[in-house]
């Protein structure tokens, strides 16, 4: 999983850090103040997830609730 | 600032008096930029101005309706995020998370009167007119404030739960319910005694809430179950879940009663549900992360807060009934395609990321924002 960080409005690192530390999260984190991926994606809305396969093609999009989420990590595995 | 994204089509005439069923189930009148994290809406309809709750500015935003442009900056306390406006004193509340108080604003004058401390992170707000009470949900206080619209006296600070938040009231069961974020529940109290009368645990992430008096009914967004529950307020349990677009987070009752507006903040769009029948009826896109919504009730059109697009977005909803097809949500043109090349700096090393980094693994690219 790693996470994109967008549309904060104002500097992301602090935002980010604090949302960190409330929520415990770890892992790369990536920053597109500007929507340099997800602009061109189509991106919309948060939570987006984007589940990527190994050679770079995307098989799932949006994929906010977890059933979803977990049947596109079942499809990405075969499962 | 002026308004940007303004289509008028002369074969849709505006206003809810003229909701006809047309080639669109809904019309973009204008998306208007305001302050950073906008979140809540207020209308005063006396004057034809939308108060806009900008979390991450510190302000309300005030909007001339008529002109779409931005005519007052409001200075409040440290993250207002809710907001709500009383036309019988003319005071506009703005529930200041950061600064655990409620700023009371002159709709008038467009100056702040003065502030009201309450528990720890307010986020959600109400008022009864018909009480003369203003609710408060403290999230981090876990308690529900209730504040005399005239004295602005505090009358009761009452025990919640973790995340409590969206306050409904039904005047007619004389029942308040406060909805807890964290605990994914909703507690439910006398509204004179504010003796709890029961409890019900919900889906994950409840986070707003609208009452239909005449039908004995709450609807309750769940935002990560991405549903909306519908309350039976006598039995106080769970009739009917509701599914919606992704990630629910903000919901209004159109003045008919006949139908919900949910705002989807991982979709940036409102879900159009029925009342009577649990159906989503369309999907009305607006900005980029949306959250606040209220309907104006000079005209029947949606104001919508999108925290995504630092924007207020103005729609209107042509649907005279339910439609006859259901909604269905297309899927990205994405799926199958390549991901886009990227570089984006690594928020712990500094370094720029690229698509190499990740060659031949499989993996989830989660966006996300902080608000």
């Amino acid at each position: 999983m790693i996470l994109v960080d967008l549309w904060e409005g104002t500097e992301p690192r602090p935002e980010v850090e604090r949302f960190c530390e409330m929520w415990g999260i770890r892992g790369p984190i990536l920053l597109d103040p500007d929507g340099d991926l997800a602009g061109p994606l189509g991106v919309r809305g948060v939570p987006t997830n984007v589940v990527v396969d190994s050679d770079g093609t995307i098989r799932a999009f949006g994929a906010a609730r977890l059933d979803e989420l977990e049947q596109a990590v079942d499809d990405l595995y075969g499962r | 600032m002026a308004a940007t994204g303004e289509r008028e089509d002369p074969a849709f005439p505006v206003g809810a008096a003229c909701r006809i069923d047309s080639r669109s189930p809904w019309r973009q009148v204008a998306e208007i930029p305001v302050g950073l994290d906008p979140e809540g809406i207020a209308i005063d309809g006396e004057r034809r101005r939308a108060f806009v709750a900008c979390s991450r500015s510190d302000f309300v935003s005030v909007v001339d309706l008529e002109t779409h442009d931005v005519i007052a900056e409001i200075a409040t306390g440290a993250e207002p995020i809710d907001i709500g406006l009383d036309e019988q004193t003319g005071r506009v509340f703005s529930a200041d998370a950061h600064s655990d108080q409620v700023t009371i604003i002159d709709s008038a004058t467009l100056e702040v009167e003065t502030v009201v401390p309450v528990g720890g992170y307010p986020s959600g707000l109400t008022h009864v007119p018909e009480f003369r009470r203003l609710y408060v949900g403290n999230s981090l206080g876990s308690t529900m404030s209730v504040i005399d619209l005239d004295t602005l006296e505090t009358v009761a600070t009452v025990d919640a739960e973790p995340g409590a938040g969206a306050i409904g009231v039904d005047p007619t069961r004389r029942l308040a319910v406060c909805v807890n974020f964290v605990a994914a529940s909703a507690n439910f109290y006398d509204a004179d005694s504010f003796e709890e009368v029961g409890r019900l645990e919900l889906g994950t992430g409840t986070c707003a809430i609208g009452i239909v008096p005449e039908r004995g009914e709450a609807f309750i967004v769940n935002s990560i179950a991405g549903t909306v529950c519908r309350i039976d307020l006598d039995a106080i349990e769970v009739v009917e879940e509701i599914r919606t677009g992704q990630a629910p987070v903000g919901l209004t009752l159109a003045p008919a009663h006949d139908r919900v507006y949910v705002t989807n903040r991982g979709a940036g769009s409102v879900s159009v549900l029925g009342v009577a029948d649990g159906a989503e009826w369309s999907q009305i896109p607006v900005g980029n992360g949306p959250g606040g919504i209220v309907v104006d009730r000079h005209d029947g059109r949606i104001l919508v807060a999108n925290a995504g697009s630092q924007t207020i977005s103005i729609v209107e909803d042509l649907l005279a009934a339910k439609p006859p097809a259901p909604v269905v949500e297309e899927p990205s043109p994405w799926i199958g395609e390549k991901l886009p090349t990227f570089a984006l700096e690594d928020y712990r090393t500094g370094e720029r990321r690229t698509n190499a980094d990740w060659a031949g693994k499989k993996y989830i690219l989660n966006f996300f924002a902080s608000w």
